[in-house]
């Protein structure tokens, strides 16, 4: 049994007849049992998952109507909302939180009969770009277990590289998804603002976050959107798509496109190696017909203090509901007064959150919100004109997904400024709702590089028929484990 | 640590209490970081609002559960959510 068939290959061989949902789902257990002990994806499994995999195959036999997934194994990053599952967020705050709905991604991809196969690990609460913030412990690179998976998707991302699942779902609040996608060489989608429903994703910072797949290929990605984009009435934010089917014409070439290389990320501070191969995606694109022409947006400079002004500003008012009455561990209310015990109930917050949330209170408080919020919200005002200008002259925009390699567990942990600049190239995307794509390219040192392409917002077809360009010029070796 | 009060007040009012000195280092560092945007020079700029209008919002309905939720907490009694004393 291959596991390493790419999501459209499963739909297309379980329907055939050429292998049964039942099998692929068993030996996916199987691998993830064999796997899991080292990489640690997965925080959770479902149990049921060869029993459901065996009704979709009964349903294929009887000849009944079966949805566009047969059965295809999906983990889900745990911060959305799978109906009575723990969905913990990767915090010891949500330890025992059993989701009493499904998100609207989850809805539609079960009605498509997709098999969760599992919760995958996480930054706590999105709070992160290695993982290592899950209070479950890292998840491992599986290129090198030695190195970060990238995050916060990080456990989305090494469940599809390292052949646990075909798919995965993950969310991007300022790279969340595109760079653990580059680190783990799958590809990373976010999608246009309100392109996918958040209802049941745990927000984080609801004014720029999204769910986006992780795939091994750019037609996968594209078959995901197609499954779960779309109006929902229970997020508002949410835009009508008129159902665009993004797999048709995926492979319509770039010809005659200009792209623009955004100077300010391939500038200070990029490994030599990341901008190698920016620098060798951009001579292909040429090749395949597009103009390339390099293009200055200034505030990208200030993005990273913009993003993570604006994020914890959100973040502190969406986490004050954790306060273990209405959600939260066993921890009896008896004997304390109602002050002191929301504070030691809070104390179950891991470092990273507590940061962010002491931030969110302290950059839009009073005597400080004109230097911080309001600023950071005029970043984002002025990056956006810009980006928009940009796309007058423009159809995509291109850079490294992420500036750097993949680093050491534990390498830059203690350094959160650090950690903050590697979004350099990936938050921008995000404070301007754009669609980016990280698209597995290169590796250098055994180690993998992504390239991103943007694209203006709803051209989300567009970005990703280029993207599908850019991959089929690509040979990429197989993950070692 | 040039906020050290100031994080301390802030950080009592989110209702957070830190061992770990740390950890103040650390926000003191990533506030000092976001201190780049006086840079920014973007004192006139405007800021772009997304508006919702009130009309485009889906009905606020009360839709009755047929589950009951109360069960799924903690701490409850009856039908009421328990919670530490105020006073």
């Amino acid at each position: 049994m291959n596991l390493k068939i790419s999501a459209l290959q499963f739909t297309k061989d379980v329907k055939s007849g050429n292998i049964s949902a039942e099998e692929f789902i068993s030996k996916t257990m199987e691998r993830i049992q064999n796997v899991d002990t080292i990489l640690h994806a997965f925080l959770s499994l479902n149990n049921n998952a060869v029993d459901q995999a065996r009704e979709i195959d009964k349903k294929i036999k009887n000849r009944e109507k079966v949805g566009q997934c047969f059965g295809m194994p999906v983990s889900i990053k745990d911060n959305i909302c799978v109906k009575d599952t723990k969905t913990t967020c990767a915090s010891k705050m949500l330890e025992n939180f059993i989701a009493p709905y499904d998100a609207t991604v989850i809805t539609k991809l079960k009605q498509q009969d997709a098999i969760f196969v599992g919760k995958v690990n996480l930054d706590e609460f999105a709070m992160g770009l290695s993982t290592e913030f899950s209070a479950y412990g890292p998840s491992k690179n599986p290129w090198n277990t030695g190195y970060v998976p990238g995050g916060s998707s990080g456990g989305s991302a090494v469940s599809v590289s390292a052949f646990e699942c075909v798919a995965s779902l993950g969310s991007d609040t300022g790279g969340s998804v595109r760079n653990p996608a580059s680190f783990c060489s799958t590809v990373g989608y976010k999608p246009t603002y309100g392109l996918i429903s958040r209802y049941g994703l745990i927000s984080y910072a609801n004014s720029i976050e999204q769910i986006g797949p992780l795939t091994r290929t750019v037609e996968d990605a594209a078959f995901m959107l197609n499954l779960i984009a779309g109006l929902d009435h229970n997020d508002d934010t949410t835009i009508n798509n008129n159902n665009e089917d993004y797999l048709k014409d995926i492979d319509s070439g770039i010809e005659g496109k200009k792209v623009g290389i955004i100077k300010e990320m391939i500038g200070e501070g990029i490994d030599p190696s990341v901008l190698s191969a920016t620098k060798d995606a951009i001579s292909k694109l040429e090749r395949l017909g597009a103009i390339c022409e390099e293009i200055s947006l200034d505030m990208v400079k200030y993005s990273v203090a913009a993003y993570y002004t604006i994020t914890a500003t959100e973040a502190g008012s969406n986490l004050a509901r954790y306060d273990n009455l209405r959600y939260g561990y066993d921890f009896p209310v008896e004997g304390y007064e109602f002050n002191s015990y929301i504070v030691k109930a809070r104390k179950k917050f891991g470092p990273e959150v507590t940061r962010r949330i002491i931030l969110g209170g302290f950059v839009p408080s009073a005597g400080h919100a004109g230097k911080y919020f309001l600023k950071a919200l005029k970043v984002k005002s002025k990056l956006t004109r810009q980006i928009n200008e940009a796309f007058k002259k423009f159809d995509l925009l291109i850079s490294p997904t992420v500036p750097i390699l993949p680093f050491k567990i534990g390498e830059k942990i203690n350094d959160p400024v650090a950690l903050f600049l590697i979004d350099i190239n990936t938050v921008t995307a995000n404070l301007t709702g754009k669609p980016a794509i990280s698209i597995p390219y290169s590796m250098s040192n055994g180690l993998p590089i992504g390239i991103q392409l943007i694209a203006n917002s709803m051209n989300d077809k567009l970005l990703l028929q280029a993207a599908y360009a850019l991959e089929k010029t690509v040979k990429l070796p197989e993950i070692p484990i | 640590m040039e906020y050290q009060k100031e994080i301390e007040h802030v950080a009592k009012l989110m209702r957070i209490e830190i061992d770990d000195p740390t950890i103040y280092e650390s926000v003191d560092k990533m506030i000092g970081y976001f201190n780049i945007l006086d840079s920014a020079g973007v004192e006139s700029e405007e800021m772009t609002i997304k508006e919702i209008p009130i009309t485009k919002l889906r009905e606020d309905k009360y839709i009755p559960s047929n589950e009951k939720l109360i069960e799924k907490l903690n701490h409850y009694k009856g039908t009421y959510l328990r919670a530490p004393k105020m006073i």
